[in-house]
């Protein structure tokens, strides 16, 4: 027997048996193991229809045991059940397509569950945990233990080696010529047109340096199936996989609707041996990069190439799947409940969502803003909101007004379970963030991984009440939104009851204002209060040295909750709902947007701001100038839409249906989800499409209608300092009329 | 995600839709009017969904009612003010 450690890289499915699982050893070697993993699946359902799938499986060219067992399913309680242990997991998904066209009307069972997330289940793995191994002389495991754990801060880094590819123009815009690539040892560039020493020393490079992690630009959609079309066009093989027996897989563009747009995913392509991931086909990568989705990784414990291409949806999902595992309750296919029928009356009351104020509009002084720390996930936790607990008929002190289901107290239910040491993680980085120097080797990473959890919380509320999650109930849904409004209302009482103002509430903050606070300590008591009368926890998000809640561009008197700008009193701007954080605003428009809050923001309260008067109006002038003589650069025209239909289900012209028509035209198109990119012209028609290929003529931007955008995104800044004392301002207004 | 019942904005645009032609054949002037009884109910929607009220007009109503009280209230405390300050000048006059 031989011992090794080192880190966790991969867990597959073996072809043959068991897995296989990729270790980056403390010696500097990468090596690939195997393990016999058998894995059991279940159905339940009448007992004649499970003989029949009995006698079916007994006829299967397959290795399995199959017997009868009780299992826990989480909303039925102990079901009776046939159990079905194979060896091989990749066996599993074949079958199963058979089995649910020959047994439709059966209930089947950790069926479909990722191979990883069993195996974590049951070694508490997770991608790049330390661990210690215990193999044979032909590699197969026998004993794994995991060193660490997933819910450690500062983990040792793993020694990852990094190869990034990236290609001299974007492809889909114009044809890149070379590609960059850069290692640790070597930093080279190819040229695409030559052929025999672009594959010859990418093969060189990929052996050499034998990376552990290639990072991408457009590797996905463009590059990788390039590379590997070339590749077996000139019978020269190129090492993407350091699995000698590993396919390249890939996976299918696709787009689908979720949370009221269409989403566009596209084509993948996984390695095996090894970690691909394409920049510009990974979810959230702007919010967190690589830290991030490495953490993503470990708390959910899905393979890194799978979660980097995954929503953040489907990454609590498998936290869920894993407690469940864990805690041997059984994991449906698919959803089987229903919702109960209700009264109108019971909708009315149950289904409200989140509390949202109008604000009050216009410009405020020394306003604190608080907010709860991950609300809902927060709640959950502390109420023990989960799809088994929420409905017993008996109330308790802490039942929130209003709410029909009562949620049961006396087990942990699965997702406070599963969101337990989530929250602690998220809160103890935040804490550590909080009182960390900017310049602190660990603070980008800290925020990093601190922004992947974000982003796990805040769709695991969403998950109770989405039709299709396995462990969804519309009345757990229900149940945190309620429990959210009355602590939202508590906390607005507490605030009041203090002396302060509430300005706005928005689901889980809140904006006051007291005169004379204007310090943190000022605003402490308050957050006592609150925490007291809640029991959640509640933090000081900031305090604005000035705040403006805008209105409607329907109608100037009424307010919309979220958008709004304001400084704080370190001079950091925050931004909600206007041009500078919208996708379709042109870059020009949203630089001169933000340098105009750039100018305000160096106001120390609100009754200097005019004097940054002069500045902004000399700003707007040489924007103006620059917009009519050409000087603005042609890409910082450009927009971007995304599509929403196939052209051909478009029912009238518009920018986004004209410049996919000349996408179409020039061979490239796009499918609902995507991006497209367009820059407004003069005369018909009256968008081009900035990929369509050949160069646009300057001449042919439509400069009145990018005047009108500046216009109103000017607008939007100015309009509300102009409420009160309006006579300051008026000659700025008078220069915005003028643009 | 969630269910799919109408917010309470859906409901109020709703309402407004359904006075459309009461609004029209009122003058011009009065429509101003119309139109701030809105605002007024705009202004309340977090607590009439809070609420829950199977039939909420009758609270965008109330919100109507509201804003109009307020406007009271706060000119009645400006009519005091003023009473007093012309109290005042009288009695130095005197």
């Amino acid at each position: 027997m031989n011992q090794y450690s080192g880190w966790l890289l991969d867990i597959y499915s073996h072809t043959e048996r068991g897995v296989v699982l990729w270790l980056l050893c403390d010696d500097g070697q990468r090596r690939r193991f195997r393990q016999d993993f058998p894995v059991t699946f279940y159905a339940a359902g009448p007992s004649e229809r499970l003989r029949g799938l009995w006698k079916f499986l007994e006829r299967q060219p397959l290795r399995m045991e199959l017997s009868r067992d009780e299992r826990r399913d989480l909303f039925s309680g102990s079901t009776i059940v046939l159990a079905a242990t194979i060896e091989s997991p990749c066996a599993l998904p074949p079958l199963f397509q058979m089995l649910t066209r020959y047994f439709p009307d059966l209930i089947f069972y950790n069926a479909d569950l990722h191979v990883a997330l069993r195996y974590a289940a049951i070694y508490k793995t997770f991608p790049l945990a330390r661990c210690h191994v215990l193999a044979d002389e032909q590699d197969a495991i026998h004993q794994i233990k995991v060193l660490d754990s997933k819910w450690d801060i500062d983990h040792e880094q793993p020694p990852l080696r990094v190869l990034t590819i990236e290609p001299d123009a974007d492809p889909f815009h114009n044809k890149p010529g070379k590609i960059h690539l850069r290692s640790q040892k070597n930093n080279m560039t190819l040229d695409l047109e030559k052929e025999t020493p672009l594959l010859g020393l990418l093969g060189y490079l990929l052996k050499q340096d034998d990376p552990d992690l290639i990072i991408t630009t457009y590797g996905d959609t463009w590059l990788l199936p390039l590379l590997l079309n070339l590749s077996e066009k000139r019978d020269h093989p190129l090492p993407f996989n350091r699995d000698p027996d590993g396919q390249v897989s890939y996976r299918k563009e696709r787009s689908y609707f979720a949370y009221n747009q269409v989403i566009y995913r596209g084509q993948q392509v996984h390695l095996t041996g090894r970690l691909h991931l394409d920049i510009r086909n990974t979810v959230m990568y702007g919010d967190y990069g690589v830290d991030g989705v490495l953490e993503m990784a470990r708390v959910t414990s899905l393979p890194i190439q799978t979660v980097a291409r995954v929503s953040p949806g489907t990454g609590i999902s498998a936290m869920q799947i894993v407690t469940a595992l864990e805690n041997e309750i059984l994991v449906p296919l698919r959803k089987e409940q229903v919702e109960r029928t209700k009264t109108a009356s019971e909708l009315f009351h149950d289904d409200m969502g989140g509390t949202v104020y109008d604000p009050i509009i216009g410009l405020h002084e020394d306003v604190a803003e608080v907010d709860f720390f991950s609300m809902y996930p927060s709640i959950m936790v502390r109420f023990n909101i989960s799809p088994e607990t929420v409905g017993t008929e008996k109330k308790t002190f802490e039942t929130a007004a209003g709410l029909t289901s009562v949620v049961k107290r006396e087990e942990l239910g699965l997702i406070p379970q599963t969101l337990a040491p989530l929250l602690e993680k998220r809160f103890d980085l935040k804490s550590r963030v909080l009182s960390m120097s900017k310049f602190d080797c660990r603070y980008k990473n800290y925020k990093a991984q601190a922004a992947a959890h974000k982003w796990l919380l805040v769709t695991c509320f969403g998950y109770l009440g989405y039709k299709n999650a396995r462990f969804g109930r519309i009345e757990a849904h229900e149940a945190v939104t309620a429990y959210g409004r009355e602590v939202l209302l508590r906390a607005k009482e507490a605030a009041e009851d203090l002396g302060f103002r509430v300005l706005h509430l928005y689901v889980d903050g809140m904006w006051v204002q007291k005169p004379g606070s204007r310090a943190a300590q000022d605003f402490q008591p308050l957050l006592d209060e609150i925490k007291a009368r809640t029991s959640l926890p509640i933090a000081l998000d900031g305090i604005y040295k000035w705040v403006a809640f805008l209105s409607s561009r329907w109608n100037k008197k009424i307010a919309v909750p979220n958008r709004y700008f304001g400084v704080f009193q370190n001079g950091e701007i925050k931004t909600r709902g206007i041009e500078t954080r919208r996708h379709d605003t042109p870059a020009f428009i949203r630089e001169t947007q933000m340098q105009i809050l750039e100018a305000l923001a160096k106001a120390s309260d609100a009754k200097e701001l005019k004097d940054r008067l002069p500045e902004i109006r000399r700003l707007i002038r040489e924007k103006q100038t620059a917009l009519h003589s050409g000087h603005i650069p042609l890409e910082k025209f450009i927009v971007h839409q995304t599509v929403s239909r196939k052209l051909e289900d478009f029912k009238s012209p518009s920018p986004v249906s004209t410049a996919l028509e000349q996408l179409e035209s020039a061979g490239k198109s796009l499918r609902p989800g995507q991006s497209v990119r367009l820059v407004y012209t003069l005369g018909m028609p009256r968008a081009r499409a900035w990929d369509v290929g050949t160069s646009l003529d300057p001449r042919r931007v439509n400069i009145p209608r990018y005047r009108r955008l500046l216009s109103r995104a000017v607008d939007t800044v100015l309009d509300p300092l102009t409420g009160g004392g309006r006579s300051w301002l008026t000659q700025v207004e008078q220069l915005v009329l003028d643009l | 995600m969630g269910n799919v019942t109408p917010t309470i904005t859906d409901i109020l645009h709703r309402e407004e839709a359904n006075l459309a032609k009461f609004r029209r054949a009122l003058r011009r002037e009065d429509q101003v009017v119309f139109d701030d009884l809105f605002v007024a109910a705009y202004k309340h929607r977090a607590a009439a969904s809070y609420a829950g009220h199977l039939l909420p007009f009758e609270t965008f109503l109330l919100a109507m009612q509201m804003e109009d009280h307020k406007e009271v209230m706060c000119l009645r405390r400006e009519v005091e003010a003023l009473r007093s300050q012309i109290r005042l000048l009288l009695s130095e006059s005197k």
